[in-house]
């Protein structure tokens, strides 16, 4: 299999805490892979090992086939990162910050004089490349900080957590930018703990918790995981027993639960079956006011296997 | 952007060109920092100072006040400080270690390029204060003689101040804080001046007053016995100023120049009892050695020093693990 970063029970102790437990990640090329876990999953700490500034205490982890090593400067070459609310020197300039990174890279002066205006455009910085950085908002450190990510083009781009410090316009400008720099063929491993930004950009997602990963593949195969049962909500006028006995002799009806006019009904399958339950409502005499059918989202598996993670503990 | 192409992977570019960027980015971090500006500033003023109050004096010519001319030890401190105290600690502590040591560079090559970067603008640094020096000392004192011994002094400023900038490189890595690295460094300053100061006030025993010589600092303070030359007139004040001699690490560019001047000079070193009234114990010979050996000496310390402390600091750099 042709993968980016693969990890191998990789494991890091901070004395008798255990940041990350085993974890075997594999994130296939050309892929935009999620890293998705509440905060102190151990999403940083695995991060910070794939990009060689922490020594994992057991296991090992290979980037573009090539195990990590702390202080591996080659190994960097081909990787672009993003740490998370990154920090550059505010004594430089922003564009000076690129050309400066872009030498540490090998990039001749013709790359980096094309490359650096480009990034500095794609980014949202025109205008401001030539200010300290010192002067730079929250926001403005994380667009240069991902600038910097994509300085050398790099075959796999780290993204630790990006949208955080960023108004809701940069989230948006940074998911498209992440969905564009796949499409030129860098495979983006991802971190987040914000479920929508992976469920609306990833085709991949590995999520994590407590330094374990609970799951790890497609994103259509992650979220369809725990298919059904999911939830129909009806709002009947003038709801009658008749019609909350007629829906529960449904065959794939599980659990029903009235509250006021609501009826809650709780599905055995995935399947749309609002045709069926708005007919059988209707004939037992009631009137359908509203309906709205609630399936099961990357947050309900999120949760869920978080739960079923502490269940397995207690 | 460019397309990423699994199959032209990056060539490895050239160590110089790695270092070189280091370097860069050091410098322009270091010499726009408004402290550095301030301090430098204040050398100045100070260095100014010494030219305006013997002027007050009037002491007469003095051909020698630019070659002996030292920023003095409190100077090599702060301006060691100033230059060396974020290097290290403020990448921690600021979080700018992180993207640094995850682009193509070793954390050798960044010590080193960060090193580098502090030499160099320490080297710049005393050359604009003893061109400085020079030209007030030519206004103040007249002409100067023997300006060709001037890089002497320079270089041992230089390594007179590289002991407190290795001591703060290694304690700033140690602890990734500036405020601890300063505090260290300054502390032990504090403490040598006081310790050979009161050595040097109340003991008499030569082997612990030569001891002072291997610790960073002034050292022991004695006399040069030196004769000028027929044709140089110069004062008994600066006759007096030539003559006293300290042979610690702080001397060294002081002490080149007069090994210069007068390589066969020995310095002798004294107990001077202020308390007493008996005309004969009041001052005692401790000892004498030549200044080429008081130089080649405190050299090899300051050497010591710089290569220990560096080494330390390298180590605790190339060790260091990054949680933040």
């Amino acid at each position: 299999m042709d993968l980016a970063i693969e990890t191998q029970d990789l494991t890091k102790r901070y004395g008798t805490l255990t940041a990350v437990n085993k974890l075997n990640l594999q994130v296939k090329r050309n892929t935009i892979h999620g890293f998705l876990g509440p905060n102190g999953a151990g999403k940083s700490t695995t991060i910070k090992i794939l990009v060689g500034l922490l020594k994992p205490s057991e296991g090992t982890a290979r980037v573009l086939g090539k195990e990590v090593h702390v202080d591996d400067a080659d190994a960097r070459l081909n990787i672009g990162y993003m740490p998370e609310l990154p920090r550059f020197p505010k004594h430089l300039k922003g564009a000076e910050l690129l050309d400066i990174y872009g030498r540490m890279y090998g990039m001749t002066q013709q790359e980096r004089s094309e490359q650096i205006p480009k990034l500095i455009d794609i980014v949202g910085l025109k205008g401001r490349e030539n200010d300290f950085i010192g002067k730079y908002s929250k926001g403005m450190q994380q667009r240069i900080g991902i600038a910097q990510a994509l300085l050398n083009s790099p075959e796999v781009v780290i993204l630790d957590e990006p949208s955080i410090g960023l108004d809701p316009v940069g989230m948006v400008e940074v998911r498209e930018l992440v969905k564009e720099i796949s499409k030129e063929g860098m495979t983006v491993f991802v971190s987040s703990h914000l479920l929508f930004e992976v469920e609306q950009v990833c085709t991949h997602v590995t999520i994590i918790n407590k330094g374990v990963a609970l799951v790890s593949d497609t994103l259509a195969n992650v979220s369809g995981m725990l298919k059904g049962p999911a939830m129909l909500n009806v709002e009947v006028a003038e709801l009658s027993d008749e019609v909350v006995q007629a829906i529960k002799s449904l065959p794939y009806v599980k659990e029903t639960s009235v509250s006021g006019n609501m009826l809650n009904i709780s599905l055995a399958t995935g399947d749309d079956v609002r045709p069926q339950v708005s007919q059988q409502i209707t004939q037992a005499g009631g009137v359908i006011i509203s309906m709205n059918l609630k399936r099961q989202s990357l947050e309900d598996v999120f949760i869920q296997l978080i739960s079923n993670q502490k269940e397995a503990k207690a | 952007m460019s397309t990423a192409n699994p199959e032209s992977e990056r060539a490895s570019p050239s160590w110089f060109n790695r270092f070189w960027a280091v370097v860069r980015y050091e410098m322009l971090w270091n010499i726009r920092k408004k402290k550095f500006i301030g301090v430098l500033i204040i050398a100045f003023v100070l260095a100014s100072v010494q030219f305006v109050l013997p002027a007050f004096l009037d002491i007469g010519p003095n051909p020698y006040s630019a070659i002996t001319f030292s920023a003095g030890n409190l100077s090599f401190v702060l301006f060691a400080i100033v230059i060396a105290m974020n290097s290290i600690s403020g990448e921690y502590e600021s979080g700018t270690i992180v993207p640094l040591l995850t682009k193509p560079v070793s954390r050798t090559m960044v010590f080193l390029g960060k090193l580098f970067a502090i030499f160099v603008v320490l080297v710049v640094t005393y050359l604009l204060l003893f061109t400085y020096s020079t030209i007030g000392g030519f206004i103040v004192y007249g002409a100067q003689s023997d300006l060709h011994l001037l890089p002497l002094a320079i270089i041992g400023d230089v390594i007179s101040t590289f002991i407190w900038i290795a001591i703060i490189l290694a304690a700033g890595a140690i602890s990734r804080s500036s405020l601890l690295a300063v505090l260290m460094a300054f502390g032990l300053f504090v403490a040598l001046t006081f310790g050979t100061s009161i050595v040097a006030s109340f003991s008499d025993n030569p082997d612990l007053v030569n001891a002072m010589n291997y610790l960073p600092g002034s050292g022991a303070s004695g006399t040069l016995n030196i004769t000028t030359g027929q044709n140089i007139t110069i004062s008994n004040v600066t006759i007096n100023t030539l003559a006293s001699v300290s042979s610690g690490t702080d001397s060294i560019g002081v002490n080149l120049v007069k090994l210069a001047l007068f390589p066969d000079a020995n310095a002798s070193f004294y107990y001077r009892n202020v308390l007493s009234t008996d005309p004969t114990q009041n001052i005692r010979l401790l000892y004498t050695e030549p200044l080429g050996w008081i130089v080649a000496r405190s050299i090899l310390v300051a050497f010591a020093y710089i290569a220990v402390f560096l080494f330390i600091a390298w180590f605790a750099f190339k060790r260091s693990q990054i949680q933040e």
